[in-house]
């Protein structure tokens, strides 16, 4: 009884006959429980009745040991043994084939390991498929303080889904991003997570080196002065000192005591990873002056449970509903939906939405491409199947049955499939790691290190296999079904075929093929076109100011715990240290730095005109201006004297002073944005791109840096010395004044990278896609067009007997192939059309019907397509009238 | 029509180990009889292939018992000797036994 029964055959059989042979399953489960029946054995007895077309046949009526079932199996295994052969006697028609799959499987698995290594995959914890991410909707709320998401949870609310749940082992609570500098010899900013004290235990990861925390130390606020250290943080900032528990380390000048280190492989439950964990009761500590903590209204915790056992995602949605209604009740109005999943490392609703969007795309891209090899393979197998015409015909003369050979023509068709399959895993297993490193080591600078797990695994295996036999049924059905189907009378009698001139019923479906894939071609590569001239755009676009000799210097002054009087103090000694280092030439402030992905925004009402103006805005001081080039057109510059106040002055850009008073003069007039007082125009600034590469055309004003802005505050440097040791120099008079103070200095200029790297990675991706489509495309042009030359030998002989000259067979030939390369061709530029505005955000101004992408890129592809035709064609004008007479 | 098909072979096997059952005639017991006597293997699918095709024709019928806990909860199927099946056998056998007589074999045994 002890005995293990296959859980696979039970599952094949259900699949195979649904219930109506458990009886069958009685019996091969009482006998193998016997002990005497061996496992070869029950999985012999389980093929005799599974493998289709066996259970009702009724061809032989009388085969003992159960020979009957192998009519089938025999005539599988000859169907594969045949498929087999013909592929190796045809290499060059195989080679061509399985690469073409191949590399369309590749991309696609490759891609989707990336998705799967970002969003799918389960959190790399000890039973993974246990543990759920909660999260919440709120609607009905008047404030919430949102401290990361929306989505989030506050302290309160963490602890009654905790305390009231039935289905969680344990729940936990932690807040995805802290950062903090770490003090010490050489300081250093750290990514790191406030968690609860059950974190640790809940996922199952226990430290390598000390403990985790205790309950006690998240009683209360500030009970916990305690941090585990990341493994490799450990490494790196302590040289692996295995007596690091129970020291003191300095985070944001508070002193925290080490309890631990956690195991090398784990990093956290976030894409970037942790290089600390503190208990959230430290919150209030390490951030000074905000305190989410306590506060009821604040969203910054994201919950993860742990599943008793047996307990189904359904009954977590159905039990903590119950406490989420519960919490409702204490506000009126407010209404709470949970999101339960189980948890990924990409959990948050938001986020998901994002790659799942991006990653639509990619799929749908490279599912393009492999329809381009499926239509390109489809057409080798058309035009071989032509040609096996009349073994076909004979075999179905002789009573074969259509069926039969349309599963031995897709048994050819699988095994291809097969090949190109396991051959594309390979390549993209071996290959997309490899980018993902490139990609990820390219990303700009300040970009948090994420990871990325690439590696394959069930998830990724299972959607190559599905793929592949998708991919098989997809270009072996249609040719299979279209040669299982010929004319027995014509065919046999081969009457005909050679001198009417054309190709027969298969003569459509390929060059539907043809035009398909030209089509699905040139949106690829019409796509990749643009992108690459907007690329272009980007690298040599003139912002509209000048970015060379400058360094960006910023600080986090919050996190050491100064209010905004004492950053005035620091900001202002910084700035004279700086002034005074060799080379520098001016130093300004500014709260937004030029083309950073950070942008402020307000809105203002205008005193006799209707409705709130809204305006993206930034805090600077009177050198920005001149140090970035940007010349005020009108009126003037800010003073000294309105910074140090923060004067309630402003200065506006043109187009600002254009769209507000249009036709009048700005200077002296009013911004109200009551109960500040109103902010009056005192300059007009020249449009520059500060705010998004490629577009001025915004409101967006100026202010005066003023006292309160501080504490936000970054410092531009321009010195047209080397970088280098510019930013030496910028350290070390930070460093002097305050130790513990981390400034990150970098060039003006890495800020063109983030406007670069999105539409540098896309443009190769597509351009890369484009190139293999391209490929693919103009082998399927040149087989089709080398296929229909093969077939009319006969009549091009005939032609040219009768006077018809070389070059008149060409153009009959070219404009013959040609035909549905241009329809697919007129196709794709109209698709492309319609559908290229998705990708103008990457485009820098430039159009989306760019007329040099939609003239080129076709003419590029038509003279391919024209190329890939010539060849075949031109054998066909060097053939001998009289051979070609005598053909066959 | 039925009555005048004839038997193969390993059909008239399954039904003689169907007949000598009697009530225990389900798929172990039947198999186990055959490969017991015949001394020869067979598996589960053709056995019941033939089992169904002697079914269609009439000449066995089945039913389901109970639910038995030792096969997973699964119950056993039956087989039972029809009267038409009995008539197809006794045919078998007449034919055979006709054309058996007078017939010696061992002559042509030892001759080889």
């Amino acid at each position: 009884m002890a005995r293990k029964f296959p859980a696979l055959i039970v599952l094949l059989f259900r699949l195979r006959f649904l219930r109506s042979a458990e009886y069958v399953l009685g019996d091969l489960l009482e006998e193998y429980n016997a002990g005497t029946r061996s496992r070869r054995w029950l999985w012999r007895q389980a093929f005799s009745l599974l493998l289709p077309g066996t259970r009702d046949s009724n061809a032989a009526y009388d085969q003992p040991k159960g020979a009957m079932n192998m009519t089938y199996v025999s005539s599988f295994w000859s169907d594969l043994c045949y498929a087999a052969r013909t592929l190796r006697k045809n290499p060059g028609f195989t080679a061509v084939a399985v690469l073409a799959i191949a590399l369309g499987i590749g991309v696609n698995t490759g891609i989707f390991t990336v998705l799967n290594g970002v969003a799918l995959r389960p959190l790399p914890v000890h039973n993974a498929t246990e543990v759920v991410s909660v999260y919440q909707t709120m609607k009905g709320l008047k404030s919430r303080n949102i401290h990361g998401s929306r989505n989030f949870f506050s302290t309160s609310e963490y602890v009654a889904y905790r305390d009231g749940n039935h289905v969680f082992s344990g729940l936990l609570a932690y807040t995805p991003f802290l950062q903090v500098t770490l003090g010490g010899d050489r300081p250093q900013q750290l990514l790191g997570q406030l968690t609860s004290c059950n974190y640790f235990d809940v996922l199952n990861a226990p430290p390598a080196l000390g403990r985790a925390f205790t309950a006690s130390e998240c009683a209360s606020e500030g009970a916990g002065p305690v941090v585990v250290l990341n493994h490799d943080l450990w490494r790196n900032a302590f040289g692996s000192d295995p007596e690091i528990a129970g020291k003191k380390i300095v985070m944001n000048r508070r002193l925290l005591t080490v309890v631990g280190v956690a195991a090398q492989s784990f990093q956290g439950t976030e894409p970037v990873p942790a290089a600390f964990w503190a208990p959230i009761s430290m919150q209030p500590v390490l951030e000074h002056d905000f305190n989410w903590l306590a506060k009821d209204d604040s969203s910054w915790l994201v919950l993860l449970g742990r599943t008793k056992a047996g307990v189904s995602v359904e009954r977590v949605r159905a039990d903590l509903g119950v406490i989420a209604g519960r919490i409702d009740q204490l506000t009126p109005g407010r209404k709470t939906s949970l999101q339960i999943a189980t948890a990924s490392f990409l959990g948050m609703p938001e986020a998901r939405q994002l790659v799942f969007g991006v990653g639509a795309v990619l799929m749908a891209a490279v599912g393009m491409v492999l329809l381009i090899a499926c239509a390109n393979v489809a057409n080798l197998l058309l035009a071989r199947a032509a040609g096996r015409h009349k073994e076909i015909a004979i075999r179905l003369s002789v009573g074969a049955s259509r069926a039969r050979l349309v599963r031995q023509l897709l048994t050819e068709s699988m095994l291809i499939a097969l090949l190109g399959g396991a051959l594309g895993s390979l390549i993209s297993v071996w290959s997309f790691q490899g980018i993902v490193k490139f990609i990820l080591s390219h990303l700009p600078h300040g970009t948090p290190p994420v990871i990325v797990n690439v590696g394959p695994d069930l998830g990724v295996l299972g959607y190559a296999m599905i793929l592949t036999i998708v991919t098989g049924i997809v270009f072996g059905l249609a040719p299979a079904l279209q040669a299982s189907r010929p004319d027995l009378n014509s065919v046999l009698k081969d009457a005909g075929s050679g001198l009417v001139g054309r190709s027969g019923t298969g003569g459509f479906l390929r060059n539907a093929l043809v035009g398909a894939q030209i089509c699905v071609c040139m949106m690829l590569l019409i796509g990749a076109g643009l992108l690459l001239r907007g690329l272009y755009l980007a690298q040599t676009i003139d912002p509209g100011f000048s970015l060379k000799n400058v360094a960006t210097v910023s600080f986090d002054l919050r996190g050491l715990g100064y209010d905004a009087h004492h950053a005035a103090v620091f900001n202002r000694q910084v700035m004279e240290r700086m002034a005074a280092l060799p080379g520098v030439d001016s130093v300004a402030q500014t709260a937004v730095t030029p083309l950073s992905d950070s942008h402020d925004g307000t809105t203002f009402s205008l005193p006799g005109q209707p409705g709130q103006r809204q305006v993206e805005i930034n805090s600077v001081t009177p050198e920005y201006f001149s140090m970035l080039g940007i010349p005020i057109v009108r009126g003037r510059n800010f003073t000294e004297a309105e910074t140090t106040a923060g004067a309630a002055v402003t200065i506006v850009t043109e187009t600002t002073a254009r769209r507000f008073w249009p036709g009048e003069d700005p200077i002296g007039k009013l911004l109200a944005q009551p109960p500040s007082p109103a902010k009056q125009v005192v300059g007009v600034a020249r449009d520059t791109q500060v705010s998004h590469l490629s577009r001025s055309n915004e409101t967006y004003l100026y202010l005066p840096a003023g006292p309160k802005e501080q504490l936000h505050l970054k410092l531009l440097v321009h010195s047209p010395d080397v970088f280098a040791s510019t930013a030496k120099g910028i350290q070390a008079a930070v460093h002097a004044l305050d130790p513990d103070v981390l400034a990150d200095v970098a060039r003006l200029e890495d800020n063109l990278e983030f406007w670069r790297t999105p539409p540098r990675i896309v443009a190769t991706l597509a351009g890369a896609l484009g190139a293999l489509g391209l490929l693919l495309a103009s082998i399927g042009v040149y087989g089709v067009v080398s296929y229909a030359v093969s077939g009319r030998i006969r009549e091009i002989g005939l032609r040219m007997t009768l006077g018809a000259d070389a070059r008149e067979v060409m153009k009959l030939i070219l404009r013959q192939a040609m035909r549905p390369v241009l329809i697919g061709a007129a196709t794709g530029i109209a698709g492309c059309a319609a559908v290229s505005r998705v990708l103008s955000s990457m485009l820098f101004g430039l159009s989306a019907h760019d007329p040099l992408a939609f003239i080129a890129i076709p003419l590029l592809l038509l003279s391919i397509a024209m190329l890939a035709s010539y060849i075949p064609a031109r054998r066909a004008t060097k053939v001998d009238p009289m051979v070609a007479l005598r053909y066959e | 029509m039925a009555s005048r098909e004839h038997l193969g072979e390993f059909e008239q096997i399954v039904l003689l180990a169907v007949l000598r059952l009697g009530e225990n005639a389900y798929g172990v017991p039947v198999r186990h009889e055959i490969e017991k006597r015949t001394k020869r293997s067979l598996t589960v699918g053709a056995l019941y292939r033939t089992l169904d095709r002697l079914e269609a024709k009439g000449y066995v019928a089945s039913w389901f018992g109970d639910p038995v806990a030792e096969r997973g909860g699964r119950s056993k199927r039956y087989f039972r000797l029809e009267p038409l099946g009995a008539r197809a056998l006794r045919q078998s056998q007449k034919a055979l036994a006709a054309m058996w007589e007078g017939v010696e074999l061992s002559k042509v045994i030892r001759g080889s």
